[in-house]
């Protein structure tokens, strides 16, 4: 029999990252996206109590947690705030590709220091020219001597202007396309590398997005993750990973998104009634509830999926366009049931829809994991 | 120093509380059981002071039912506790604070304790009694509403302070001394998540029921009810400030009567 039951671990994980979430997120969540403050101290406690990161491996300094558990973190952390979630999980996405393409040797010099204080990483992958069409990219890497020099530049990095690493992806040769693609750690501290300045975004104002560029920045060969050409790959799998958590990121923003519709239904009266008593908005809430528990369940089973051994490409990508899909719904409802309030930037849940839009956009947009569900689905087909 | 701290599982602050079908408690289906404030407080004094002295342990003692109680107990070692003891009894019976602290004077004498550390009052029923009747118990000194809890090793005394109505008390005691504490030097601290994974698979040892002929509960509770849901709140819709306090003047004149 399937179990839907979580372990007494499982149950306290996810009750630690709420209290978290309820104490130390939520109180400043509003502030933040007025102002597009990045709220550092949040950042430095959720590193404190383990919750930053997650998907490294204990023996290297993380919590080393599998992907079900990091799911039931992420998905209350980002009832808290969504941006400070994006920010606080940063790290897993810039650190996967050493986990899963570093050697013993990389892993233990690269992650050991990292992971032993609060440090910020960057996934460096998506380019002005384009994010989808991540096998065209074109920061280029050539050899010299044991180095590697860089040239180019990356956008829309997420905690860029605050990372001490970077994961970057760049070709040894354009026209070998994605066979050309490989993957560096890149410090911060290297000469040519800046950080643009922090972007003025929709939502996830808590979180910090930039430029990176790169100028003759030069990277020891030792820096170099998996061979010259299998950056693609390395960057595939890691997305791989990442994607499921990127459902649970959504979940909790509309599982937020409901609780404020259903606490309002209560309160708010209408011809003499609660809001609530009215089928329109009952039916709308009765909707609303469906969708949130299948894009749980659905980032759940990907997660069981793949902390089972599978690649998980299919799951995952479904999760993740289900859940975030459900997420722009789920809070555009929300608004409609708090009528004009839910309009006001002085009520939260306007705020739960210019969060849940960037889910559909980043960590491969939702027509690119269309694309990917098809892809996979007419393979069994054929 | 030997530290014994006393911890009661209470529900989340923000529960929803049903009283059970009997009207006699409260129902704990649905209900999460967790360290309340004063408690989070005795716990963080506990941490501090063996920092504080060198070679401390700290031992966590609670006494209910499963599963509760155990979930208490391992928060208190995901806090940094050494050791947790359980004294299991059902709910009804540890209603009675004297009742509780038989049990926990059971679990406690059965340990070293220089320090045996309560909250000042239970987060749930507020009662304040189990820390006096511990010391009655134990027959060693005990004080509540305890702040500034200090170890002074030359003299190999506590030193803390009172506060009391007109004034703040100054007191020192030797060990041992049961203390009901209102606040611990700072804010308590969270568990890290190692810690919390580590806790899940800590030994709890058990603690027996005492053996008095007496032991019944004194006292049992007898009617469980919630606060009748408020009524008669009043939105008051308004386009301006001035709009919405001449409708609250005229409500409060009118309606309410407050004033003529
Ligand atoms: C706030 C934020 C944070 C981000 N953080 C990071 C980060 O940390 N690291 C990083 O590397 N990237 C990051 N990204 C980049 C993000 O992953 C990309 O924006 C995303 O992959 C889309 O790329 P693009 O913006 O270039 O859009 P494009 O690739 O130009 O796509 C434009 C539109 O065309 C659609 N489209 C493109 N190709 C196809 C196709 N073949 N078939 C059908 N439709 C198609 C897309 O779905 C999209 O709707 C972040 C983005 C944002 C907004």
């Amino acid at each position: 029999m399937p179990d839907f039951s979580l372990t007494p671990e499982q149950e306290s994980l996810r009750d630690a990252a709420r209290k978290f979430a309820r104490t130390e997120m939520a109180p400043h969540a509003a502030e933040c996206d007025r102002t597009g403050r990045f709220p550092e101290e949040v950042y430095r406690k959720a590193y404190d109590l383990g919750l930053m990161n997650l998907n490294v491996p204990t023996e290297h300094g993380g919590s080393g947690l599998g992907l079900f558990e990091q799911c039931l973190i992420v998905e209350e952390l980002a009832h808290g705030c969504g941006g400070m979630t994006t920010s606080i999980i940063a790290n897993c996405l810039a650190l996967e590709p050493i986990i899963l393409g570093g050697s013993p040797e990389q892993q233990t010099r690269l992650l050991d220091p990292f992971c032993a204080q609060y440090q910020l990483a960057s996934f460096c992958l998506t380019e002005p020219s384009g994010g989808s069409d991540a096998g065209g990219l074109s920061t280029r890497a050539r050899r010299s001597g044991d180095e590697y020099v860089l040239d180019g530049e990356k956008c829309f990095i997420t905690n860029a202007p605050h990372a001490s690493l970077y994961t970057v992806f760049a070709t040894i040769d354009p026209a070998l396309h994605h066979r050309g693609i490989t993957a560096f750690a890149v410090p911060r501290s290297t000469p040519g590398v800046t950080p643009g300045p922090d972007e003025d975004k929709m939502g996830h104002r808590a979180s910090s997005t930039s430029t990176v560029r790169f100028e003759g920045a030069r990277v020891p060969v030792a820096n170099r993750l998996g061979p010259e050409g299998e950056g693609f790959s390395l960057a595939m799998r890691t997305l791989d990973q990442t994607r499921t958590p990127i459902g649970a990121l959504a979940t909790g923003i509309a599982q937020a998104a409901l609780d404020h519709a259903a606490k309002y239904a209560l309160e708010r009266r209408t011809f003499g009634k609660p809001i609530g008593e009215h089928q329109a908005i009952q039916i709308k809430l009765a909707n609303m509830a469906q969708a949130v528990r299948a894009a749980r369940l659905l980032t759940w089973y990907s997660a069981w999926t793949i902390a089972g051994g599978a690649k998980g490409t299919l799951e995952s990508s479904i999760a993740k366009c289900f859940a975030s899909d459900t997420a722009l719904h789920v809070a555009d409802e929300a608004i409609q049931t708090f009528g004009g309030y839910g309009y006001m930037r002085a009520y939260p849940v306007e705020k739960l829809l210019r969060d849940a839009k960037l889910t559909q956009i980043y960590e491969g947009a939702n027509e690119i994991q269309r694309t990917v569900i098809a892809r996979e689905l007419l393979r069994e087909y054929a | 120093m030997e530290i014994v701290v006393c911890v009661k599982p209470v529900p989340e602050a923000d529960t929803r509380l049903r009283a059970t079908a009997d009207g006699r408690g409260l129902d704990p289906e649905n209900v999460k059981f967790v360290l309340a404030g004063y408690d989070e407080s005795a716990v963080e004094q506990a941490l501090l002071l063996k920092e504080a002295v060198p070679g401390s342990k700290v031992r966590v003692v609670s006494t209910g039912p499963a599963p509760r109680t155990e979930e208490v107990l391992r928060a208190a070692i995901a806090l940094g506790c050494d050791e947790a003891i359980w004294a299991e009894a059902p709910a009804e019976t540890v209603a009675d604070p004297v009742a509780a602290a038989r049990r926990l004077a059971v679990a406690v004498r059965a340990v070293p304790h220089d320090l045996v550390l309560c909250g000042k009052q239970a987060g749930d029923d507020e009662s304040g009694l189990v820390a006096g009747a511990l010391g009655e118990l134990l027959e060693i000194p005990d004080f509540g509403f305890v702040t500034d809890l200090r170890w002074d090793a030359a003299s190999a005394r506590f030193r803390f302070r009172r506060a009391a109505e007109a004034g703040t008390e100054h007191w020192e005691c030797a060990t041992p001394v049961v203390i009901g504490l209102q606040q611990a030097w700072n804010d308590p601290r969270t568990a890290k998540l190692p810690a919390i994974l580590k806790s899940r698979k800590a030994p709890i040892a058990r603690s027996p029921a005492p053996s008095l002929p007496d032991d019944a509960p004194r006292s049992v509770p007898e009617r469980f009810s919630l606060p009748a849901p408020r009524t008669g709140a009043k939105m008051i819709e308004y386009k301006t400030p001035e709009d919405a306090a001449t409708q609250l003047v005229r409500i409060l004149r009118e309606e309410a009567k407050v004033f003529p």
